[in-house]
């Protein structure tokens, strides 16, 4: 046992010793126990360095609202290491690695706090003042500065290895908090048979209770009451319990964020097992039971390590059994550091004195203190401490109407301080619920609900055992009772409740310069009252102002201790009551959230969807690159060892051209439009004419938007009188199919027309090439595909290598080319057969790059490539592809705009490079003479750049304002440093313009 | 994450399953050449955009299918009603009373 | 929910067979027809299913439906529909090959489809099918018993919800 561990006191097991190691240093505590708990108990209070002035700081919270003690912790292995995590929330295993923060060379001698002695430089605002100017200081000295300063503990640069888990959950009534107002809440409705889910942040539930062991509930101990509730608890199916589980985030309809803590605490991580569960929860029903936060007393030099919350003290001592200090000093506004102060005294530790703002307490308590002979200073203020690493004094004053008396000492080794509490209310006011401000206690209380939810207990501003137990139980039947259920709520007996009362105030009153007072609002972000008093003087109305100016409530502690203090300042230099002045709002998560808990499966190969094609595994197996195209991954080349893409790509263009390539083009986006009507909607949605289309015939269709510009293309076959196969790019499919749904369900429902996608119904692979025939013939059967019996845009049915297919005859290459649809559990076996038989053609696999290389030779669009949302049929060259005779189609109006037919519009066109070597770089902007003033005059962009096997130079297609009427001009194009390189303005067939390659017999 | 209401469904699910799709109400003209540049300008282009209760589309995409209309309140972010496309938009006092 | 998984016995995932799969969409006043095509009574409210040894109607929209049957049946089922197309207009397409079946049993089914389904499944009855999201992919979820599932996935969307519920079943047999 260590010195300040008391024999017989507290929940942690004494029978199983743990050692860790703080700074390098190893400590002893005991299973059960935080890193905070087990440094006290060995007499450690020093913790950290603050943020700002690189103070000495201890641990002031025994929960997960401590603004200080943050720690660095290590969970072995590369990349698991986590900053700031709280000493208060962390529990002890064998081996854990923890350091302090903030600090260097080591945390009890830090050069940074020199910020300390330059106190008076660092006030409210700042950064604002100090960083306006001169603009070019921006860059190279104040950011550099602000963040070499900026950010609390380091951050880890490697890979985060853990998994991280994520649950939906519905239940009738999720209850947050497990005190004793949330376990009557839980019982009540558990009892009722409502599905139940209770959740509590802390390892162990009980809340108040386990700080609290003398009162009893219905004539048990409460820890005894607490084991029997569990009990019950557990033993009802419809109720579950979840510890160290925190609600982050309370959005809308009863959807609580949950994120549950699942292996921290443990030395050994069974395999699989994820680090965090992010439970997203729909609960008919919300009880929120969170309790309240206890506050800190504002005064000179009250950030002293040593000093700490008088409740955290007696969960110290309750739950761990540890003293936090032997000699302690309450000073306090409310009554119940006066029973922490008697549990300590009953404990062993000598209190010095107790402390109190208000001119008097109950006569119970003075005499409960006389009993233990402790010295009681009433209508006293503090004013100062002495210690630096570890309080040693506190400087206190009586005051008397109004005037600050004589100081003096009460030497001590603890200071323990109750300012009040504040009901906890974050999650509520997550909700937009209002917030009432209750005149006498001044303290937000809720107000107006804007959700199915119930609060109870001391978060909504009651005190005491009896009280939250009567008030949770109330809660947990109005929660049956909107469920249209049936429940009355229990009683329950208490004896030794400590019930009590108490005030809170602004800054205690001093006999010293105010001026000078380091009297700590925000320990995290040292922020002191005279800050807030210097924002106000200097303009700052609201405290939304305020808080921005001075940093106040804005660290990771989200202001839990601190907002309510600089709240009363605040008000009290404006001269105005606290709900005039406002309160800052509260957002998600309530306390810090990891991104692995956010991220959740969604990292590595699970980070986001890849589609993979029928084929893709042979693609893979034969050393393809792949793309990523939409969310597909697509086959980008196929290098054979030595080959980069440019050389990969330019023997996978040739040998296509000259023999046969063989390409997967599953991908692309398939829609049956099937039905009476279906000529009547293909003609009102596309812009070609389908009318006369005959059946077995197929047509390069484009889709415009309402605005007149490109939104897709594609082949499409006609199958039957009433079927078309539509085919469309493949990123564009699910955004093609809404558009088609969307008209026909809203604008002309009376059509007889049904849409189903088959993109994955079907696995295509394309051949192209001069002997794709040669390949295909023998393997088709049903079909004569003979160039008279099958011309160019043809569609049949028919078998290939036995598998039922639709095939097209069309070509995106200028080859002559098929396309193959076959059931896609086959398209790999037909692979396969093509590829085996097509070895006596030389038959070459290619990717997307070729695919893009050979169409654009053609001069064949690429939707979204070469067109960009602003691209008109005749902006592209393609107004050939409008129905000239149809009365309407989607798109067809706006082709008549102003600004559509206005000229200099951005017109598609080739570009030539007067080096044919020269490969222009995709998206570089173009301008007509290079010798103009900067900024130039942009006229267009390169849309697509390649390398041309076939042409034995360089391509390219741009965007050019006026570019029609440009032909043959010569126009400039930076490379990528900005070197203009002379391309000549061309159409955009540069290979086979007749066409020629097509008529293969 | 909201729940929204599918009206045939009849059915109230998670929102994810669900797409906006935009302004409600807004037809698509039964002759588009017969209007104005000024008129097609605001067919295409003009939308409210209320703070309050707003007339919106959504789609269940991931479900049914079926586009549909929604009065939801831009402020709270809370739906008021959902109806099925075609339907007249309903009156938010009615509605209100109703509660 | 108390009961925690602790082996992987507790759920089963596996790849089923292909079946015969069809969309329907047809008019629900012309639903009889497709009733008598099918030999099937089709369901009439979306989310209910009906089935009669291997065929199966899942209602998934107010003019949509899912048909199963054995392999065999297909092209008999698709003549079946072609024989009424003229009288009664409607569209049937062959899905077989579109989605892929995973079923998923077991007493912790419901547990694992939670990992990314955030319907409430309780809420599904068994014999019935919704669509619905599976993480970031559109499934069917269909209903085979209290603890007995199918999804039906997007062929290509298979490898990122198998690889899910690979990692969510090790998480189950972890017991956390």
């Amino acid at each position: 046992m260590t010195e300040y561990r008391v024999k017989g006191r507290g929940r942690v097991n004494t029978g199983k010793p743990v050692k860790f190691t703080f700074d390098d240093r190893t400590y002893q505590g005991f299973e059960g126990d935080t890193v905070a708990s087990a440094l006290l108990a060995n007499g450690v209070h020093l913790m950290g360095r603050s943020f700002k002035y690189h103070r000495p700081r201890g641990v002031v919270t025994a929960s997960s609202e401590e603004p200080n003690a943050l720690v660095g912790t290590t969970r072995g292995g590369k990349g698991r290491f986590e900053p700031n995590t709280r000493a208060t929330m962390q529990e002890i295993y064998p081996g854990l690695k923890t350091e302090s923060q903030n600090k260097w060379p080591s945390l009890k001698f830090d050069v940074g706090a020199i910020n300390d002695r330059l106190y008076m430089l660092f006030s409210a605002g700042f950064y604002y003042k100090t960083f306006m100017w001169p603009r070019s200081f921006w860059d190279s000295v104040y950011e550099p500065f602000i963040r070499k300063a900026a950010g609390l503990g380091k951050a880890p640069t490697e890979v985060d290895p853990d998994i991280y888990a994520s649950r939906y959950l519905h239940c009738d009534v999720l209850v947050v908090g497990s005190g004793p107002a949330g376990i009557a809440a839980a019982l009540t409705a558990g009892r009722a048979g409502s599905k139940v889910v209770l959740v509590d942040e802390n390892s162990e539930m009980g809340g108040t209770l386990l700080s609290e062991p003398s009162v009893s509930i219905d004539g048990q101990p409460a820890w005894d009451w607490l084991e029997s509730a569990f009990a019950e608890l557990d033993r009802m199916p419809n109720v579950s319990r979840m510890t160290r589980t925190t609600a982050i985030g309370y959005y809308h309809q009863n959807m609580i964020g949950l994120v549950q803590k699942l292996t921290d605490h443990m030395a050994d991580v069974p395999e699989g097992a994820p680090r965090e569960r992010m439970w997203r929860v729909r609960a008919k029903e919300v009880v929120l039971a969170q309790g309240a936060i206890e506050r800190p007393m504002v005064f000179h030099g009250n950030d002293t390590p040593g000093i700490m919350m008088s409740g955290a003290a007696q969960t110290f001592l309750n739950r761990f059994g540890v003293l936090v200090g032997k000699a302690p000093v309450m000073l306090t506004s409310h009554d119940s550091a006066w029973y922490s102060a008697f549990d300590m005294a009953d404990a062993g530790a000598k209190v010095v004195a107790i402390v109190d703002t208000r001119e008097d307490v109950a006569q119970a308590l003075k005499d409960e203190a006389q009993a233990r002979g402790i010295k009681t200073y009433l209508s006293y203020t503090a004013t100062g401490t002495k210690g630096r690493l570890r309080v040693k004094a506190l400087r206190v004053n009586p005051v008397r109407d109004g005037k600050v008396g004589a100081a003096h000492m009460l030497f001590c080794d603890a200071v323990l301080v109750c300012g009040g509490w504040t009901p906890s209310l974050h999650l509520f006011s997550h909700t937009k619920g209002s917030l009432h401000w209750d005149e006498e206690a001044k303290v937000y209380l809720p107000g107006r609900k804007t959700e199915d939810v119930h609060i109870a207990g001391a978060g909504r501003g009651l005190w005491g055992v009896a009280t939250a137990l009567e008030d949770g139980s109330k809660a947990g039947a109005d929660a049956v009772k909107s469920l249209g259920g049936k429940a009355g709520p229990a009683t329950y007996e208490v004896a030794d409740d400590r019930t009590g009362t108490g005030i809170t105030q602004k800054e205690l009153p001093t006999d010293r310069s105010p001026g000078k007072a380091k009297a700590f609002v925000d320990f995290q972000n040292d922020v002191t009252a005279k800050d807030i008093r210097l924002a106000v003087r200097e303009g700052m109305k609201s405290i939304e102002h305020v808080k921005r100016y001075t940093t106040n409530g804005m660290a990771t502690d989200q202001g839990k201790l601190s907002n309510m203090n600089g709240l009363t300042i605040a008000s009290d230099a404006l001269g105005k009551e606290a709900p005039q002045v406002g309160l800052t709002t509260f957002r998600p998560p309530y306390t810090p959230t990891t991104f692995g808990a956010f991220a959740g499966y969604h990292k590595g190969t699970h980070f986001e969807v890849t589609r993979k094609t029928p084929i893709d595994s042979w693609a893979e197996e034969n050393g393809a690159e792949f793309e990523p195209v939409a969310l597909w991954r697509r086959a980008w080349y196929f290098p054979k060892a030595g080959e980069d893409m440019h050389k990969a790509v330019a023997r996978e263009c040739k040998a296509t051209r000259e023999s046969l390539g063989i390409f997967d083009a599953s991908t692309l986006g398939k829609i049956e439009v099937s039905g009476p009507d279906a000529t009547e909607f293909m003609n009102r949605m596309y812009t070609n004419p389908w009318t006369k289309l005959g059946v077995g015939r197929a047509r390069y269709g484009l889709l415009l938007g309402e605005d007149g510009f490109i939104r897709d293309d594609g082949v499409i076959g006609r199958m039957r009188d009433d079927l078309f196969h539509v085919t469309t790019t493949t990123g564009g499919a699910p955004r093609v199919l809404n558009m088609m749904e969307d008209y026909l369900q809203t604008e002309w429902p009376e059509l007889k027309v049904w849409l189903t996608s088959t993109t994955e119904e079907w696995a295509t692979i394309a051949l192209n090439g001069p002997n794709a025939r040669k390949l295909l013939e023998p393997f088709v059967e049903g079909a004569d595909i003979s160039a008279d019996a099958f011309p160019h845009m043809s569609v049949v049915e028919c078998t290939v290598a036995g598998f039922p297919s639709r095939l097209f005859r069309i070509s995106f290459t200028g080859e002559l080319g098929f396309e193959i649809n076959v059931p896609a559990r086959h398209g790999k076996a037909l692979w396969e057969k093509l590829w085996e038989a097509g070895q006596q053609y030389d038959i070459c696999p290619y990717g997307t790059e070729t695919m893009h290389v050979l169409r654009a030779e053609k001069g064949f669009i690429i939707v979204g490539q070469d067109t960009d949302g602003t691209v008109t049929p005749h902006d592209a060259g393609i107004g050939w592809a409008i129905g000239k005779m149809k009365p309407d189609f989607v798109g067809k109006r706006s082709l008549a705009r102003p600004d559509i037919v206005a000229p200099g519009r951005k017109q598609l066109v080739g570009l030539l490079t007067e080096d044919p070597k020269t490969v222009l770089t995709e998206g570089a902007q173009i301008v007509d003479d290079p010798k103009q003033a900067k900024p130039m005059k942009m006229i267009g962009h390169v849309t697509s750049s390649y390398w041309s096997e076939a042409l034995g130079r360089s391509i390219a297609m741009a965007v050019v304002e006026g570019g029609f009427d440009r032909m043959d001009q010569t126009l400039h194009v930076p490379d990528e440093s900005g070197n203009p390189i002379p391309a000549k303005v061309t159409g955009t067939v540069f290979y086979d313009p007749a066409g020629d390659r097509l008529k293969v017999e | 994450m909201l729940l929204i209401h599918c009206p045939y469904c009849d059915d109230t699910l998670p929102e994810l399953e669900f797409a906006y799709a935009g302004e409600a109400h807004i037809a698509r003209p039964a002759d588009p050449s017969k209007l104005s540049d000024e008129e097609w300008r605001d067919f295409l282009f003009i939308r409210t955009n209320v703070k309050g209760v707003h007339a919106e589309r959504w789609r269940h995409i991931h479900g049914c299918g079926r586009f549909f209309n929604a009065l939801r309140d831009t402020v709270s972010d809370r739906f008021l009603t959902t109806y099925k496309a075609g339907e007249a938009r309903p009156d938010v006092q009615t509605l209100e009373a109703a509660e | 929910m108390n009961a925690p998984v602790t082996n992987f016995d507790a759920v089963t995932v596996t790849v089923l067979p292909p079946v015969a799969r069809f969309n329907l969409r047809i008019a629900p006043a012309d639903l009889a027809v497709a009733s008598k095509a099918l030999d099937l009574s089709l369901p009439t409210r979306i989310g209910q299913g009906s089935q009669q040894g291997d065929r199966a109607a899942y209602c998934i929209g107010p003019d949509e439906w899912l048909l199963h049957a054995a392999e065999e049946e297909q092209q008999a089922i698709a003549a079946a529909f072609d024989k009424v197309r003229t009288e009664t207009p409607h569209s049937l397409v062959v899905i077989s090959d579109r989605e892929v079946t995973i079923g998923i049993s077991g007493p912790a089914a419901v547990d694992l489809l939670s990992v990314a389904c955030p319907l409430d499944l309780s809420r599904i009855p068994v014999g019935g099918a919704k669509r619905t999201v599976f993480d970031y992919a559109q499934v069917t979820l269909i209903r085979d018993g209290e603890d007995a599932f199918r999804l039906e996935v997007w062929r290509s969307y298979v490898p990122h919800v198998q690889g899910l519920l690979d990692v969510a079943t090790r998480e189950l047999a972890a017991g956390l």
